[in-house]
């Protein structure tokens, strides 16, 4: 175990770096100079070309390009992500600002995805092809293919003309105001969380089916155990594998979920921050996100990888 | 008998003093609260002189003083504010302010006449390295003088009609020197100011608040214990928040649909206050650029515009509604309908406007039209409704417009700025319906000459104008200048914009303007209940 | 990912033994798998609409009835019309070709050079396969919508930059799995005979490796394909992607949509079945496929 967590590690070292290269290429590939959309200039766009210069030394614009990577790279060691053009200040700080919101967003949607889609699985694999099964793949099916964006605009629809209730404009975090906190998250972990939770229901009942399969359940079930104690001693141990794999593949997605419902929610995360610079053609901060979630995309990666070859041995001798 | 007569009348006038008292109760303002607004757009910076956006001035108008207001209960009246009283000389070059004393900025130092002085300076005269957006508006003022603590004198070159109401622009927020000097774009991410309200906490994307201001020099004011805006470029987000009652007002517009199911579903719990608006939403050509320099390709374009139908289509979705050049219809100076229908693209016959546009392209080398990128503003009310309408006006004769909408700050970074753009809808939106601060746009070199044009004749004539202290010559002098831009189709303008706002009725003494930008004091605003 | 040994090499074989004629393995399909062949027959249906959108489309999409804005559905506009008039039946039919321009054309281009890349992976070996490897896995690192964002960001919106956008990230995706197989393939000792015959390396590529990684490609395309189609309709609701008055179907979600959900929610509603369909049907066709070419999978 200890060999193949040290040859994972050292095999992250060089992607991260090379993300950080990719991100910073992309970045510096620019249309339109950064000085001159910073600077806004005087009345019918007559800029003194002497204080475009230095702002292009202070931002370090004029050093070749391995130097900026290095500059930044450095930077990005010490958590100094530079500074946001927009808000003018540290990108560090807004991100952090940002940081819990998204955070509980992803964790609360994960977990209840899973808490909801394992049994739900699993009552699909058992009832195999009844209206259960049929009922619970259909909604399944929805999860993946309804844009979630949609889902989002719907609940808020839905709450709003019904209830004329609309969720907080703020966020609370949970240990200040629970009651508060969960009004605004609920809808969007709902909408973030479905996607998910159709996925993991999906591969909960496939491998529950394949296990069901298996010699030693036909074993089992000829020795006379109860139905469900085969399901849940047997088949949930062996759906637990490719359920956690899931985390780290379906994670992107879940990335990309936080952006969306964060903007159709208008909570106030990381998700939305990227969107925001985008459009503010703030390319520190996008250069920072981009590579921020990358680097958390590879851990999260990492650590699906090493729990997985914890419960299987034969992974880690690959 | 008369004991019980006696009683009658007693029982009568208390009954009736506290049916009077409730209702007087109903209508004395109540102290408290805290007003939460939803605004759609992100502020490019906090600094009003440099930015021409709602998004800055709803944010920070209730944190600074002006020297002159319009009244907020009697639109376009003109009542001081740090200004207590002012004069202007017989020869009307010389105008004299008195400012109010005991006025004290947000750090504790007092407003006095060298803070006007620099404000105005920094307005008039920016330095190096500033941008002034209403610079011309002053181009009149040949110098600022504070003789002593309490007076600020402005001597102009020239009479000029509408200075004064100028004066009363919201945009002219007064800063303190002391920061001025140091760095004269301090307050593009700092607040300083004398007003009712005192800046309280910014997070850019998400929320603005500012708190009640208790040393604001007219007593017992404000009511509000402080305001809070929530940013949300969604429209339908900030629908809801409203109907849900998460917020009580949208101080700029909402779509009539909008407006109509919350009206529907909260009845009396609300308020619409409907406006015509000084304002309109139309297109800038940029004229240094092929194949715009062309004045046959210019006017084909505004003669694909059927406004008209425009008008009647789009008010229902986002009250763009009346047909009218470069001033608002129904004002003062604005041109009458029969001289209107004469210029290209304002007569009342679509089919003939569209087939001289196309024998226009034609003449002009473009006999099968050609393609084009429209910039936009990425808000939806009303920039991408109006400029949905012209993409399908212009296919009728052959021009393929592709759509590009901007965020805000990128897109007065690209058509004001840096003149980035084949054509960019751009609206001309003013805080008054005053003609100087309207026409000036028009002349060579303004910061809101978007199309950058330069036209001696126009210049002459805004000059003019300006200094026309007789109504009727003022009026025929303007027309003059509006029929060479329009003939000239330097700029295209689409329709005038009529606005909705909707709040709770719980927000009381809030009296919407012809505008989103004057009136957001907020300073006698209450709350009838939290 | 771990990668599945047994399964590719039961794909590889599986490969090379005698085929079926094509109408005999559609109709094998149609019988087997009734859910994949509804996908296979939503699929169709929307490239058929798409295609011949000019003749099927009652309407203009861009050009609005003034007269007859927020229509509801009936005989002369089976889905009404919108706030500007347009008619939403000949919106959805245009949008069909948007959607699928960008889910094929990304996909297509993601795969293909991912399975390239892949190919050369496996069949080159040594220096070449460990650094485009680890060039995959950068790519891998980041999120599909992430990085589609930041090249929006450079490039602009359009559709133009929407494919480009989304069909990087399909490329590592395309290229580990096309490389699993094709390693499996280089050691089955069919492919060793012919190289000791002497053959060329790009004759060994062309005509016996490729040929065997279609499978997998195959399955990765049409996995690929609901992705993007939902990509782009999340990229034009973000604003980063088409604009109006393009009739995309994430677009016509965005903004309006809401807005008029009480006057006339046909507007919001068709957009929203229409991408739902469209992904469904790709994703219960790329299920089918998948599961028929999967032995081990066979005859549940």
């Amino acid at each position: 175990m200890g060999t193949y967590l040290a040859k994972r590690l050292l095999l992250i070292v060089p992607t991260l770096i090379g993300a950080a290269a990719l991100v910073f290429v992309i970045m510096r590939v620019i249309p339109g100079d950064v000085a001159l959309l910073i600077f806004g200039g005087d009345t019918a766009g007559q800029i003194d070309a002497k204080q475009l210069a230095d702002m292009r030394h202070r931002l370090g614009l004029d050093q070749p390009l391995v130097a900026q990577f290095g500059t930044w790279l450095w930077g990005v060691l010490r958590f100094d992500f530079g500074t946001s053009l927009w808000t003018g200040r540290p990108v560090i700080e807004e991100l952090l600002v940002r940081l819990p919101l998204s955070l509980e967003l992803a964790l609360a949607a994960t977990l209840v995805s899973v808490v909801i889609a394992i049994p739900f699985g699993m009552l699909a694999a058992v009832r195999q092809d009844t209206w259960i099964d049929y009922v619970i793949r259909v909604i399944s099916i929805g999860g993946l293919a309804i844009p979630s964006f949609w889902v989002g605009i719907l609940c808020i629809l839905f709450l709003v003309i019904w209830f004329g209730w609309g969720p907080p404009l703020e966020f609370t975090p949970p240990w200040v105001d629970p009651w508060a906190n969960f009004q605004q998250m609920v809808w969007p972990v709902v909408t973030v969380g479905y996607r998910y939770a159709a996925v993991t229901t999906r591969m909960t009942r496939s491998t529950l089916l394949e296990v069901l399969r298996e010699d030693y359940i036909r074993t089992a079930w000829a020795k006379g155990q109860r139905e469900w104690a085969i399901v849940f001693r047997h088949g949930l141990k062996n759906a637990m594998l490719p359920v956690i794999t899931l985390i780290g593949t379906e994670f992107a997605f879940l990335i990309g979920g936080l952006v969306v419902t964060e903007t159709v929610f208008t909570l106030n995360g990381v998700g939305r921050f990227v969107v925001d610079a985008v459009a503010h053609r703030d390319y520190p901060v996008v250069q920072a996100l981009v590579f921020l979630i990358a680097f958390g995309f590879v851990i999260v990666n990492l650590l699906v990888d090493l729990t997985y070859a914890w419960f299987d041995p034969r992974i880690r001798y690959r | 008998m008369a004991r019980s007569w006696g009683r009658r009348v007693l029982c009568t006038v208390a009954t009736l003093s506290v049916v009077a008292g409730l209702a007087f109760a109903a209508d004395t303002p109540r102290p408290g609260g805290v007003l939460l607004a939803v605004i759609g757009a992100d502020p490019p910076s906090l600094d009003p002189h440099q930015e021409s956006t709602f998004a800055t001035l709803q944010l920070v108008a209730p944190l600074y003083s002006t020297l002159v207001q319009t009244d907020p209960y009697a639109y376009p009246k003109i009542i001081g504010d740090a200004a207590s009283e002012w004069k202007i000389s017989a020869d009307a070059l010389t105008y004299t302010f008195k400012i109010r004393p005991g006025i004290r900025f947000h750090d504790g130092s007092p407003l006095t006449a060298v803070d006007v002085k620099a404000t105005y300076d920094k307005l008039i005269f920016p330095p190096a390295g500033t941008r002034s957006v209403r610079k011309s508006t002053y181009s009149v003022v040949a110098s600022i003088d504070a003789p002593d603590p309490s007076t600020v004198v402005f001597k102009l070159k020239h009479p000029s009609a509408s200075l004064l109401g100028n004066f009363a622009s919201p945009w002219n927020v007064i800063y303190p020197k002391k920061y001025l000097d140091k760095d004269p774009n301090y307050f593009m991410k700092n607040v300083v100011g004398s007003g009712p309200f005192k800046f309280k906490s910014y997070t850019p994307g998400a929320t603005f608040e500012g708190e009640r201001n208790p040393d604001y020099f007219v007593k017992d004011r404000p009511y509000l214990n402080g305001y809070k805006f929530f940013i949300s470029t969604e429209t339908s987000v900030r629908a809801a928040a409203i109907r849900s009652g998460r917020a009580y007002i949208e101080f700029r517009d909402l779509p009539n649909a909008d407006v109509e199911a919350i009206k529907k579903q909260l009845g009396d719990k609300v308020v619409v206050q409907q406006t015509p608006m000084t304002g309109q939403v139309g297109i800038a050509i940029n004229n240094t650029v092929k194949p715009f320099t062309d004045v046959r390709v210019r006017k084909a374009l505004t003669l694909g515009l059927d406004r008209y139908t425009g008008g009647r289509v789009l008010f229902g979705i986002t009250g763009l509604r009346d047909v009218g050049g470069l001033l608002r219809p129904s004002t003062e100076f604005a041109m009458a309908e029969a001289d209107l229908q004469e210029l290209p693209g304002f007569g009342k016959d679509p089919a003939k406007n569209r087939a001289e546009a196309k024998r226009l392209l034609a003449e002009a080398g473009f006999p099968n039209g050609f393609k084009v990128v429209l910039k936009n503003r990425n808000i939806r009310l009303p920039y991408q409704d109006f400029a949905v309408f012209a993409i399908q006006e212009w296919r009728k004769i052959g021009i393929e417009a592709e759509h590009r909408p901007l965020e805000t700050a990128a897109w007065f970074s690209d058509g004001r700025d840096t003149g980035n753009f084949e054509l960019i809808v751009a609206p001309t939106v003013e805080a008054s319906d005053d003609p100087d601060v309207f026409l000036e746009r028009y002349t060579t070199g303004d910061a809101n000459n978007w199309g950058r044009f330069s036209d001696p004749a126009i210049d002459d004539l805004f000059s003019r104008q300006s200094r026309a202290l007789d109504p009727a010559e003022r009026k025929r002098t303007i027309l003059q200048l509006q029929r060479r831009v329009l003939e000239n189709a330097y700029y295209m303008p689409g329709l005038w914009w009529s606005r909705s706002v909707v709040h709770w009725a719980k927000v009381k003494n809030y009296v919407a303007p012809p505008n989103h930008y004057a009136n957001q004091k907020l300073q006698d605003v209450w709350l009838s209940e939290d | 990912m771990a990668t599945n040994y047994p399964l590719t090499h039961a794909m590889a074989s599986a490969e090379l033994a005698p085929r079926l004629t094509v109408a005999e393995e559609v109709a094998k399909f149609i019988r087997e798998k009734p859910l994949g062949a509804a996908g296979a027959a939503i699929i169709l249906a929307m490239m058929a609409v798409a295609v011949f959108a000019e003749a099927l489309a009652p309407y203009d999409p861009y050009l609005g009835d003034y007269g007859a804005q927020f229509a509801r559905p009936s005989a002369d506009h089976w889905f009404g019309t919108d706030e500007f008039g347009r008619d939403i039946l000949s919106r959805i039919m245009y949008g069909a070709r948007i959607a699928l321009f960008v889910g094929f054309t990304a996909s297509f281009a993601g795969c293909s050079l991912g399975a390239l890349l892949g190919v050369i992976s496996a069949y080159y070996g040594g220096k070449v396969d460990l650094l485009l490897e680890r060039l995959m896995d950068i790519l891998l690192a980041f999120p599909q919508l992430i990085l589609a964002l930041a090249i929006a960001s450079i490039l602009g919106p359009s559709v133009r930059n929407v494919v480009i956008a989304v069909s990087i990230p399909v490329i590592p995706r395309a290229a580990r799995v096309v490389r699993a197989t094709a390693l499996s393939v280089k050691e089955n000792v069919y492919v060793e005979a012919v190289c000791a015959l002497g053959a060329s390396r790009p004759r060994v590529i062309l005509r016996h490796i490729v040929p065997n990684v279609m499978a997998p490609y195959t399955i990765i395309l049409t996995a690929q394909l609901g992705g993007a189609i939902l990509a782009e309709a999340a990229l034009s609701y973000l604003g980063l992607g088409t604009a109006e008055p393009t009739p995309s179907w994430g677009l016509m979600l965005s903004g309006s949509a809401p807005s008029y959900a009480e006057k006339a929610p046909w507007i919001g509603l068709f957009p929203g079945i229409a991408i739902s369909l469209g992904v469904f049907g790709f994703n219960l066709f790329g299920d089918s496929l998948r599961d028929a070419l999967d032995p081990k999978l066979r005859g549940r």
